[in-house]
């Protein structure tokens, strides 16, 4: 399964329990009111920093990384490049 | 009661000795509203605001658990119920997010004294306009090289005029939503910060609070606490310590009440009987066995579930509104198995139903904790 994927069938399981993994757009803003609760963003983070085995160090907490499965998906492949090249 | 092992048995018998010295004259300082430092130094010399902290740090590296066995002990031995929110509040609001997110220099710097109490912590996140709606703040950090500037006032401020520290919420992101917020270790005398004199209020007279005004505060960028953009997510873990630490306590006086409660129904009579005869009496006791105990389940097994590294978000919310109405409920049913006397302020019983009424309001109130059960039940919007 790709990130993408993943990331979708998460989103949907935790939060979105009506929709099905395909019935959420890739783009869908998450952070604007009302998708997720401000709860719901920190265990998110929390999944894909742990899913994904992201080191996080102090990085800022940019809410662009975030926003939505794109965005997260970006985000998780800049991060797992910048470890696997030692940057 | 539940089960102690011998370490936790020791630790709880040797807090329990600090009872007498701590509570004395209690009921004459909330009638001062007095914040006593000579009472402060006992506490700090009990070695209970140590004890969840690592040891290379001045703590006593004691587990969740244990630390709430001790201050359920500190609640149910101690009657000076603002010297103890004091306590739990330093605890929380500084020692945990310092020992959980703050980089080792600023560890070394500041937790040791926060362990032996030679420095009391305090938290600001409500402002005058955003309190239940905390990330309505208004608060701004700006970043300004190796520095933030900090601008704003904070409001309900509890330690807020003995502190020596404070953990300051504020914007850095004025549209980063639950990621715009930062949590900043701001030192007391920084240039810019002034905090407002003692507001008097209720309950927990002892128990200082006040407003906080930040005017362009320079905060050196490594006082952090966390990730920039991290706050909520330090709040969410202070906020939970908070709860376990503050209600075990409540707890603790919980239990003190109900014995007190018995005691007397034993002995105070009516009608040539002694007034537990009564059913009407008898039964309100119970009550108080009830939630009290009630309490103590959701507390401790709550905290076993936290400390196993699970999501306690629906459980600490319920268990949060459990202990405080147990608390308000217990304190005003003591009052009425006193009858007239209850109601004296010598008696000592009227001021716990003042302070009781606080605990439904700190720490997020209990409506707001109805919400985020509901949210999990994908309910209430
Ligand atoms: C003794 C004491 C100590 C405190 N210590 C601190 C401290 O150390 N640091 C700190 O930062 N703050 C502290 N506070 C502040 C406390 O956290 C706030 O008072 C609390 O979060 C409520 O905010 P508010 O007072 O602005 O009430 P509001 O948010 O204005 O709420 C008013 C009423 O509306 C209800 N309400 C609001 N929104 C909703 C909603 N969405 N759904 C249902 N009901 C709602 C509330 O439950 C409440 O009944 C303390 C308060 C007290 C009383």
């Amino acid at each position: 399964m790709s990130n993408a994927d993943q990331i979708s069938e998460y989103i949907v399981r935790e939060f979105l329990p009506d929709l099905t993994p395909s019935q959420l757009p890739p783009d869908l803003d998450l952070l604007a009111d009302g998708a997720i609760d401000s709860l719901g963003v920190l265990k998110m983070i929390a999944w894909v920093e742990h899913h994904f085995r992201l080191a996080v160090g102090d990085t800022d907490l940019d809410p662009e990384n975030f926003r939505s499965v794109n965005a997260i998906d970006a985000y998780v492949a800049r991060s797992q490049s910048t470890a696997a090249t030692g940057g | 009661m539940r089960n102690r092992d011998a370490d936790q048995q020791a630790l709880c018998a040797g807090m329990a000795q600090w009872g007498k010295t701590l509570s004395e004259g209690h009921i004459e300082a909330d009638a001062r509203s007095a914040f006593e430092p000579h009472r402060w130094r006992s506490l700090a010399g009990s070695g209970v605001l140590g004890l969840p902290f690592p040891q290379q740090w001045g703590g006593a590296g004691q587990s969740l658990l244990t630390t709430l066995h001790v201050l359920e002990t500190l609640g149910e031995t101690c009657r000076e119920s603002g010297l103890n929110f004091c306590a739990t509040t330093s605890m929380a609001s500084t020692g945990v997010p310092l020992a959980a997110f703050g980089g080792d220099a600023l560890r070394e710097r500041y937790l040791p004294g926060i362990c032996s109490g030679e420095l009391i912590g305090a938290h600001a996140i409500t402002e005058p306009d955003s309190g239940s709606d905390a990330m309505a703040m208004t608060t701004r950090a700006e970043r300004d090289g190796t520095h933030y500037v900090l601008t704003g006032g904070k409001a309900f401020v509890s330690n807020g005029p003995i502190a020596d520290v404070f953990v300051v919420y504020a914007r850095t992101r004025p549209e980063g939503g639950p990621l715009g917020t930062t949590a900043f270790l701001v030192d007391r005398d920084t240039p810019g910060l002034s905090v407002g004199g003692p507001t008097a209020k209720m309950g927990l007279r002892t128990a200082p609070l006040s407003t906080l005004h930040l005017d362009g505060c320079r905060i050196p960028a490594d006082r952090v606490l966390g990730r920039t953009g991290g706050g909520l997510l330090v709040l969410d873990h202070v906020m939970k310590r908070e709860i376990l630490f503050g209600f075990t306590v409540q707890l603790g006086e919980m239990r003190h009440r109900l014995e007190r409660t018995v005691a007397y129904a034993r002995e105070r009579r009516a009608f040539g009987h002694p007034i537990g005869d009564y059913q009407a009496v008898s039964h309100r006791v119970v009550d108080m066995k009830i939630r009290t105990e009630t309490a103590a389940k959701w507390l401790y097994d709550t905290a076993e579930r936290l400390a196993a590294g699970e999501d306690v978000t629906a459980d600490l919310a319920m268990t949060k509104i459990l202990a405080s109405e147990a608390a308000l409920s217990t304190s005003l049913s003591a009052v009425r198995v006193f009858g007239g006397a209850g109601y004296l302020t010598e008696v000592g019983l009227e001021k716990e139903v003042r302070a009781a009424v606080a605990g439904t309001l700190y720490s997020g109130t209990n409506d707001i904790q109805y919400n985020h059960v509901a949210s999990t039940l994908g309910l209430g919007g």
